[in-house]
């Protein structure tokens, strides 16, 4: 039972490889311009000896659709958009081509305004025009009724036969027409990219024999086939954090309430375990300043890290969130933290006499010896860790609730152990869990977590389904699918019952052969619709998944060589 | 950079007076899907905040709940209430510039006695905020205006003898509609003559007139009052669609007289067109409050033109307006001996029916006219359901800045009571001290509460 899990980050792509519950081996190596080298390289290092044909599963995890989408090394999109009345049309601004066409629809999904067609096809033919290629069209509600979107679609399809066109319906079906346009722009505009990265990936395996399902991490902590992963691009972004934090949990005992703290080079990324399960943020993903759909796990990046630079201005040491270079102890230009923690004896990393060079620097002028100002500036950074995580808690108590037993629930928890992982760990986490009044874990196998993360990903399938009894149909979310529903007496179990088909079907269709037994009801909520005190319809909105977890906790089986 | 607009969203979509009622869960399920596809919780200029319970205190420093608090509220009425104070929070703070409680359930008919649900509603959710934002932020003069199509009755209530809230109500004439009440002649009692004004509006009124309104007596009198803090009573059933009221405002009408009226918070009361009405009044309003565009926010069936007002009609609710604003102008040289006549109390009589409940309320209400404060309050309450024994009580309210003389009396009242045997419940309700005390004959005992 050999699993593998890849990270491919910016800098070092990770792998390691499980055999029931023990890391066998991992690798790290650097990132290459050629995707498909880095990948055999670390592959190599991992399964040294190893038989491909004796792997089970291979999941990846990457910040390759991150990166694409803050370089903006993307192709242009361009936005058909049906908005119809509501906000003021000004707020539409992505950076892009943008045509508005007039028409609308209702939080029902009835028609309140028709598509304009001759403003549809002067749309068309300025967004042609333009010259773009890659073309998103999205309506508002369009969840609710999707004809207007599929028919702009077809339209721009039979003018435009090379247009690669995406459907916001079909990319998200959450409420929330920016986000929608967003996440179905950036869908549009990585698919291409997307599409090479997943055949490099499969050329990498099968050259070394491994033939094994391979799955994708999204950044709610599931996974994906990866074959199907390329009608859904952008679930993939900030899978990086999500490995970090599933790698944490399968490495720390079950149950517990941590935090992870991921502190790198330049930022520090933060993440809560609540009793034992990772917490999943109540919004969309941001990126890039873009607010998209994208379910993803509640991550914070912090803009601290081991390289930041630290520099004295007037009777004050501040920390800033750039980086000019490694630590001056690693030759650097500029005092940095990881300075610090070596003339405190925190680190063994870089030259000893020249980290205390750089605290003298920093605390001469204000009469501070080389050791007070190395504690000043730990200080700095603990503080300004621990206030974040401190935030993220009480964000978290704060999110909105919208019914009773939500409000009455809300609990407040504290982390009972600060997890540590990433090159900058050692040397704060003891401090902060001190601030935090909780324990200190830095876990074996800290860095290569991710790709622990990553390896014991499971797949995660989620179906939220909407009926209308009066408007007589129903909507599956995550598939853009409505359908006609003639039923006036369609019950409660009947609707759960088809939410449960269709988690059923969209396992078939990803080529989950996993059996849906456990079917977990998130939400399940009736309106009775009453017109002049009769009851004239239900609407049902029933929200249902598959178990969330990972495939096991390191070293809870087995010893770990 | 400019403060934010802060919303809570509450629509307890779990709550509902009964399954056909129209206070049900389905109430802001589509405005909920207006306002959450259009994105307006991702707006810079909106914070979303989360709501909170209010303490059964809260509730104890305005009301009288018989027999006490808990029996009256459901955790959903804390909620809203609770919603409420968050955002009175963080406007007094300065972290928000204005705050709108889009909550359920509905507060303005509850007085300030509690036998039951009236009018749908249990607690006064402004009267509850404004009590706790005199008593916890020390904020001295409070405007309520109540733009529901229903006379705010139960806020008129609890503030009629207080000079320093001032209540404007302007709503569909009490002959047509309920509760019946609300007319150009309720002017606040003699410790508070023209804090209380009404604008009773004939059938068919709309946005045109709803200016004039605003213009002519809500603008000007909010000016020369100068309060500490403006709260609107936010009821939306003043809508053309509304199946309660039989108004013809408009989304936009609603949004032009929020950005007139420019109120610190407003608190959502009624409003039962949900589909063809709420979600587009509630985004309007939400936009208006943030200084945003909301000339998109069109109902579907509206067209500019739909609506022309009945000259007469309109003409009437004119000479309304400039009579209270006579009234308003004088108010401090008006005979107060002459309308209330002479001795150290007044005394008003009252019949209060309860429509959700069933529930007859007998009410005799003394206020005592002191010179040196606003005079404490004496009430006398039987309340009485189908064959069930009435229940009766005497309540007692001390006033924030009561004098050591109606301290005195006040307590005196308080102690006698309880030695009587006609009273079930004796109620304190001190202000000033911010002290609740709830005295039950047949166990004998005595509960209090202390913010
Ligand atoms: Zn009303
Ligand atoms: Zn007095």
């Amino acid at each position: 039972m050999l699993f593998i899990g890849i990270d491919v980050g910016g800098t070092f792509t990770d792998a390691v490889l499980l055999d029931r519950g023990c890391v066998r081996a991992s690798a790290k190596v650097q990132t290459k311009e050629d995707l498909l080298s880095s990948l055999l390289e670390a592959l190599d290092k991992a399964m040294k000896g190893v038989s491909g044909d004796l792997v089970e599963r291979v999941v990846l995890s990457t910040t390759m659709i991150t990166n694409l989408i803050v370089e903006k090394k993307y192709d242009p999109v361009g936005l058909l958009l049906i908005p119809g009345p509501g906000l003021s049309h000004q707020h539409y601004q992505f950076n892009t081509g943008t045509y508005i066409i007039p028409g609308a629809m209702d939080y029902r999904g009835r028609e309140i305004i028709p598509l304009r067609r001759e403003q549809m096809e002067n749309a068309i033919m300025d967004l042609a025009d333009d010259g773009y290629k890659n073309v998103a069209v999205v309506g508002k509600f369009s969840s609710r009724n999707n004809r207007h979107e599929k028919e702009v679609a077809a339209r721009l399809r039979w003018n435009y036969p090379d247009c690669q066109v995406e459907m916001g319906h079909q990319v998200a079906g959450q409420l929330n027409f920016p986000r929608r346009v967003v996440s179905t722009m950036l869908t549009c505009a990585t698919r291409e990219k997307y599409e090479y990265f997943v055949d490099s990936v499969i050329t990498a395996l099968s050259q070394r024999g491994i033939d094994a399902p391979v799955f994708i991490l999204k950044a709610d902590g599931g996974t994906l086939p990866l074959p199907c992963s390329t009608r859904v691009p952008i679930e993939t972004i900030f899978s990086g954090p999500a490995a970090s934090t599933l790698g944490v949990q399968a490495l720390t005992p079950p149950g517990e309430t941590s935090v992870v703290v991921d502190i790198g080079g330049t930022t520090t990324d933060l993440a809560l375990i609540l009793s034992g399960s990772p917490l999943l943020a109540s919004k969309g993903a941001a990126i890039d300043d873009y607010l998209t759909h994208v379910r993803a796990l509640a991550v914070k990046s912090v803009p601290v890290g081991g390289d930041s630079i630290v520099e004295r201005v007037g009777k004050e040491i501040i920390i800033y969130s750039e980086r000019l270079g490694p630590p001056y102890c690693q030759g650097g230009p500029m005092p940095t933290p990881t300075d610090a923690l070596r003339v405190l004896g925190l680190t063994r990393l870089g030259d000893k006499d020249r980290a205390r060079e750089a605290m003298d620097s920093l605390g001469a002028p204000l009469g501070m010896s080389p050791g007070e100002a190395a504690n000043k500036v730990c200080n700095l950074v603990i503080d300004t860790i621990s206030a974040e995580i401190q935030l993220m808690f009480t964000q978290w108590e704060q999110e909105p609730a919208y019914r009773v037993w939500e409000v009455l629930e809300k609990r407040k928890e504290r982390p009972s152990t600060v997890v540590g992982v990433g090159g900058g760990a050692a040397g704060f986490i003891s401090q902060i869990a001190a601030t935090l009044g909780a324990y200190p874990v830095i876990p074996p196998y800290a860095p290569v977590a991710n790709a622990i993360g990553a390896a014991v990903a499971l797949p995660t399938l989620e179906v939220t389904l909407r009926v209308d009894t009066e408007q007589g149909y129903y909507s599956i979310e995550e598939e853009g699918f409505q359908e006609a529903l003639d039923d006036a007496n369609f019950t409660e179990q009947q609707a759960l019952d088809l939410a449960s088909k269709w988690l059923g079907k969209r396992a078939d269709k990803y080529g989950l052969n996993q059996r849906i037994e456990d079917v977990e009801i998130i939400r399940r909520e009736v309106f009775n619709m009453v017109r002049n005190w009769v009851t004239t319809g239900k609407i049902y909105d029933i929200h249902v998944q598959t178990p969330r977890g990972i495939l096991g906790h390191i070293g809870a089986g087995g010893e770990i060589k | 950079m400019e403060k934010k607009t802060g919303l809570i969203f509450f629509p307890a979509f779990d709550w509902a007076i009964s399954p056909t009622h129209p206070e049900r869960e389905e109430r802001l399920l589509y405005t909920r899907d207006q306002i959450f596809e259009e994105g307006v919780m991702d707006l810079p200029q909106i914070r979303e905040y989360a709501p909170r319970l209010a303490s059964l205190h809260d509730i104890a420093r305005v009301h009288f709940c018989v027999p006490r608090v808990q029996s009256q509220v459901t955790e959903a009425h804390l909620i809203a209430a609770g919603s409420a104070l968050q955002l009175g929070d963080a406007v007094v703070s300065g972290d928000i510039k204005n705050g709108f409680a889009m909550v359920r359930p509905p507060g303005h008919h509850a007085m300030r006695t509690v036998h039951g649900n009236r009018g749908f509603c249990n607690i006064n959710n402004e009267a509850v905020l404004v009590d706790y934002l005199r008593r916890r932020h020390g904020l001295k003069r409070i405007a309520i205006i109540d733009s529901d199509v229903h006379h705010g009755d139960g806020t008129q209530d609890i503030f009629y003898h207080d000079p320093d809230v001032l209540f404007i109500s302007f709503h569909q004439d009490g002959r047509t509609i309920f509760p019946g009440t609300g007319f150009s002649h309720e002017l606040g009692g003699p410790q508070a003559y023209g804090t209380t004004l009404n604008v009773p509006m004939p059938p068919g009124i709309g946005d045109e007139t709803l200016e004039y309104i605003v213009d002519n007596l809500i603008v000007p009198v909010i000016k020369d009052f100068k309060p500490d803090f403006i709260i609107n009573s936010a009821g939306q059933d003043n809508h053309y669609s509304d199946p309660l009221g039989s108004m013809r405002f408009t989304a936009r009408g609603y949004a032009d007289f929020t950005r007139k009226l420019n109120p610190d918070m407003a608190v959502l009361e009624g409003g039962y067109a949900i589909e063809t009405a709420l979600p587009y009044l509630n985004l309007a309003i939400i936009l208006a409050l943030a200084r945003l565009d909301y000339s998109y926010v069109l109902e579907p069936d509206y067209w500019p033109g739909r609506f022309t007002e009945n000259a007469e009609r309109a003409s009437k609710v004119h000479r309304t307006v400039d009579y209270l604003r006579d009234v308003w102008e004088k108010r401090n040289s008006a005979d107060i001996d002459n309308i209330f006549g002479k001795g150290d109390f007044y005394q008003r009589k009252k019949f209060i029916y309860y429509d959700t409940d069933y529930i007859e309320e007998e009410q005799i209400e003394k206020v005592k006219k002191c010179s040196n404060c606003i005079g404490y309050l004496l009430i006398e309450s039987r309340g009485e359901r189908g064959y069930r024994a009435p229940v009766r009580i005497l309540a007692v309210t001390v006033p924030f800045a009561a004098c050591e003389a109606c301290q005195q009396e006040a307590y005196d009242a308080y102690h006698q009571a309880k030695k009587k045997e006609q009273y079930d419940y004796v109620y304190m309700q001190d202000k000033s001290l911010d002290t609740c005390l709830n005295y039950e004959r047949d166990k004998n005992h005595e509960w209090s509460t202390e913010g």
